[in-house]
């Protein structure tokens, strides 16, 4: 449990910094030191091949899980880094924004490693809360309080549907266990299936699945920067890991498959053309994400084997690939200026290295190759076809095909439009360029050797 | 070093070059010159290749195969044979003559302009010589990316909408062939066991007839719209016209082959029972394609579109050449392939040059250019006569044995009481006619008639122009008069292409 001692005894720390007026300023290197450390710790106990039951039952750890763990640690890097560009200028958030994060990673630490409903409740709730807070903190504009209500309500919703499910495979099983759901999904028993389908129903929420999804692109829109990358690419990675674990071992056939793959398949197609008529960046990005959450799912078909892998390459790339282009979009002291899509017009004759970053981020997320976003795709949709699935899976890649036209659009924009936005516009500095080239590098990484990173998990 | 450390370099060396343009990114001519000769020293490699290249040899020369996705059988696997040999001589001799020969056709960010010609090269390269699907299919697609920004920044003026519209026509034939190959191989590996991504192991495959054909669909699709056949074709003349010079020339001297070359060495053989099945459709696609391309070619006012046309109409030929599994007319193919890129070639160079003196691809606005720029006139009939197929050029190497492998082989059947192959091969013969018709329609009105240009006396060929013509003329009276050479490399690909499309693969004929 050392990643998570050392995300606790960090937190502690900030708390007492953002106490103490002088050392303010320390905050923001203390959680850059914690989470990477955290990360760090993660990588070299899964490299040691450890593996325990801390706590029998509810928390066990293995190489696996540890590395899962170490790789979402280690995409909070960029998310603090570019925090510092954002927040900086107002002088608000020296503190707060380090200390939320880390306490959401805290949470989000459990995940991977849950063995029973309890934990992986008790690590979703720690991983949201602060998330609220964290909304709020852009309150410059009014959308912010509407943002943070609604993914309040929304994420309180999911909750209760998701304890309710829990409750009732409990009631039939008698078992916290997550092996419960691999019986209960067997079991004719309506009250065990009814819980199946809850649970189900209250990850589709929290990952914006249509038609559970229409919460995202406010959200998106009303967070701040940073915030709105956290929620993009890390508290979604998080859920997917929560749904592998609740659907360890369970084998999607039959009736379920009708649930598990016609919502992720109506999100991806709705996603993408969706994207294609946002006038808003971030709101194309939240759209973009719905379409992700679908493949993502779209990894639950047929049995468990090499479900995490896929997940976990997929959730890797993906984020990357969103904090990449978080990480150095141009800012502007207008927020309304900065999220439109014309402040990308010309970028590559402002800023070419921010442009081509952008680009790549895009053509990964778009999933052509060479990029990484390829073969997490490729991943995906070769579980589903050996699944069985294949009409399924053509469906899927042609609704893949309808997301093209949207990312190809902001590449056109950044680099045949002429710049229209050039003197208002200031564009990221140092923390968030350095963010970047840190997502660039994982891509390029993932790009290049996809075979050993896959190899890890 | 070896071959295969050469074919590396020769992969590679784009790549590096590309990275090197960032430290002389400020001075054009610097990249210019650094890009030129990174094509050049490539070309120089491909000779050397070409030249140790045996043909009487089966199989990968000069190979690599190095595990990539160990897990999922995927490998970094790349080599010569008598199929790609050719194709990559072309690529890289095409490589530094597009650069030098519209040196001055890009103005506006040169560095990322060139950067971006690089990257194509090293995907162009990458497609030709992969010897593993998936290693194929990325280099396919990345293709895309390069040939969306050159024509997107560097096009004419509805450059958004072609560039566009290529990438989507050709993006949705991939990505059904994408599934095909995941199920192909994920059948393969049912089968078999072991999951491998490899030609020689997908070649090996027998699968039942309607799995092939499905697959062949996709596959097909992905080729077709790439060829272009009609009628897949409307994404093309778009992309020709507004793309620049340079790109309208790699388009059509390269890319252009990639979808006949696909057909060549994995559509037709990978599903021979399928392909065999649908040699009527496919040769009748082919033939349409052959005429009305010339049809189309006839009544164009755009000089850029005429071109774009013929494309079409010659790129026909090929296909039928390779159906016609005869060894003739699977030859002349491979001929018609690289005398394609290379005429082709040179008369979008020679538009390219009209239109940097004139600013307008009208046909009606030029007239009499061979008394104004008398140099020019003689390369536009040079390349005018062998695209019409004159014989001692190279495209008359090609049509003529395309045409004689699909007479021979229509005949027996002709004889059987299948007419037809025959119906369809004296259909493309009159592809000929008409193709001497547009070409000399086009010719008459361009560099005869009464003397006409848009904005005052032109210039005629400086010294550059006139070399990068001058090279490609004698390459193209070289592959007319001594085609030797060519067809010996190619002779053993050709009957291995014959034997594997004639043969049957069914699951139930295994013993």
């Amino acid at each position: 449990m050392l990643p998570e001692h050392l995300l606790l005894a960090g937190l502690v720390l900030l708390i007492v910094t953002s106490l103490v007026r002088g050392m303010r300023s320390l905050a923001f290197p203390l959680a850059l030191g914690v989470i990477a450390a955290a990360s760090g710790a993660a990588f070299w106990l899964a490299s040691a091949g450890l593996s325990a039951e801390p706590f029998p039952g509810h928390f066990v750890v293995s190489p696996t899980t540890l590395m899962v763990k170490g790789a979402l640690l280690a995409l909070a890097l960029p998310v603090l880094l570019m925090s510092r560009s954002d927040f900086s200028r107002e002088g608000l958030g020296d503190t707060e924004f380090p200390t939320l994060l880390v306490a959401s990673l805290y949470g989000l630490s459990l995940l991977p490693s849950a063995a029973s409903a309890l934990v992986l409740f008790l690590g979703l709730e720690m991983m949201s809360i602060p998330v609220y807070a964290l909304i709020v903190l852009a309150f410059r504009r009014p959308q912010s309080a509407e943002s943070a209500l609604k993914y309040l309500v929304l994420s309180g919703a999911a909750s209760a549907t998701l304890l309710m499910g829990i409750s009732l495979v409990y009631g039939t099983t008698g078992s916290m266990d997550l092996s419960a759901y691999r019986d209960a999904i067997l079991q004719a028993d309506l009250m065990a299936r009814t819980g199946v389908v809850l649970v189900l129903l209250a990850l589709f929420l929290k990952a914006a699945v249509v038609p559970f999804h229409a919460w995202a692109p406010d959200t998106y829109e009303g967070a701040s920067v940073p915030v709105t990358a956290y929620m993009a690419t890390l508290s979604k990675a998080a859920l997917l890991v929560v749904a592998v674990r609740f659907f360890d071992g369970v084998n999607v056939s039959g009736s379920m498959v009708d649930l598990l793959a016609v919502l992720p398949l109506v999100s991806i197609v709705w996603g993408n053309i969706a994207a294609i008529r946002q006038t808003n960046l971030r709101r194309m990005i939240a759209y973009s994400s719905i379409a992700h959450a679908g493949y993502l799912f779209y990894a639950f078909l047929g049995t468990s084997e090499g479900r995490l892998e896929a997940v976990t390459f997929y959730i890797i790339v993906y984020s990357a690939a969103n904090l990449l282009a978080f990480a150095v979009l141009p800012s502007h002291t207008d927020d309304v200026v900065r999220d439109r899509m014309e402040t990308l017009d010309g970028l590559f004759h402002r800023d070419p290295m921010a442009a081509s970053l952008i680009a790549v981020a895009m053509l990964s997320l778009a999933g052509l190759p060479p990029f990484p976003g390829f073969t997490a795709k490729f991943l995906i949709f070769k579980s589903v076809i050996a699944a069985g699935y294949s009409t399924y899976a053509v469906l899927g890649l042609v609704g893949s095909f309808l997301g093209l036209y949207f990312y190809l659009r902001v590449v056109q924009r950044m680099f045949m439009l002429p710049s229209t936005a050039a003197a208002t516009t200031s564009v990221g500095q140092g923390l968030g360029k350095a963010a970047g080239v840190l997502c660039l590098a994982a891509t390029a990484v993932l790009m290049i050797v996809p075979g050993w990173v896959l190899d890890r998990f | 070093m070896s071959d295969a450390m050469l074919l590396n370099v020769l992969l590679f060396l784009p790549l590096g070059a590309a990275a090197l343009l960032a430290f002389v990114r400020g001075n054009a001519n610097a990249v210019r010159i650094t890009t030129t000769a990174a094509m050049a020293v490539q070309f120089v490699i491909a000779m050397v290749l070409y030249s140790h290249f045996d043909g009487a040899v089966p199989g990968l020369q000069a190979a690599t195969s190095v595990p990539w996705i160990a897990e999922w059988g995927v490998s970094y696997a790349i080599g010569l044979d008598g199929v790609n040999i050719l194709l990559v001589l072309l690529t890289a001799f095409l490589g530094p003559l597009v650069i030098l020969g519209a040196w001055t056709a890009i103005e506006k960010d040169v560095a990322l302009f060139h950067v971006n010609v690089l990257l194509l090269q090293f995907a162009m390269m990458g497609a030709f010589l992969s010897q593993d699907l998936f290693l194929f299919y990325v280099f396919w697609e990345a293709m895309l990316i390069p040939m969306f920004l050159i024509i997107g920044i560097w096009g004419g003026a509805r450059r958004s909408y072609a560039t566009v519209k290529f990438v989507l026509y050709t993006a949705f034939g991939s990505i059904l062939m994408l599934a095909a190959v995941i199920y192909l191989v994920w059948s393969l590996q049912q089968a078999g066991g072991v999951a491998s991504f490899a030609f020689a192991d997908l070649l090996q495959a027998r699968l039942p007839l309607d799995v092939q054909i499905t697959l062949l669909a996709a596959f097909a699709l992905s080729f077709a719209i790439k060829v272009p056949m009609v009628p897949l074709h409307t994404w093309l003349p778009d992309a020709h016209v507004e793309a620049p010079t340079p790109g309208s020339v790699i388009l059509a001297g390269v890319l252009l082959k990639m979808g006949t070359y696909g057909f060549m060495k994995l559509g037709f053989p990978l599903f021979p029972d399928a392909t065999r099945l649908f040699t009527p459709v496919l040769m009748s696609l082919s033939v349409v394609s052959i005429v009305y391309g010339a049809c189309l070619a006839l009544v164009q006012q755009d000089i850029k579109k005429i071109i774009a046309y013929s494309s079409i109409s010659h790129l026909g030929y090929v296909m039928l050449g390779l159906l016609s599994l005869d060894l003739a007319g699977i030859q002349g193919a491979v001929i018609q392939m690289v005398s394609h890129g290379l005429v082709a070639a040179g008369l979008f160079l020679l538009v390219g040059m009209v239109y940097e003196r004139g600013h307008t691809r009208e046909l009606s606005a030029y007239g009499g250019l061979a008394r104004q720029i008398p140099v020019f006139g003689v390369f536009f009939i040079v390349f005018t006569l062998a695209s019409v197929g004159l014989p001692t050029t190279s495209g008359f190497t090609g049509e003529f044995l395309v045409l004689l492998g699909a007479f021979t082989a229509a005949w027996p059947q002709h004889l059987d009481g299948v007419h037809l192959p025959l119906i369809l091969s004296v259909t493309a013969v009159t592809g000929v006619v008409l193709g001497a018709l547009y070409m000399l329609r086009f010719a008459l009105t361009f560099v005869f008639g009464p003397e006409k240009a848009p904005h005052g006396p032109l210039t005629d060929l400086t010294l550059r122009e006139k070399t990068v013509l001058g090279i490609l003329t004698v390459s193209i009276f070289a592959l007319g008069l001594f085609p030797d050479s060519a067809l010996r490399k190619t002779e053993l690909a050709a009957k291995t292409y014959q034997q594997l499309v004639s043969t049957s693969r069914l699951p139930n004929d295994a013993k």
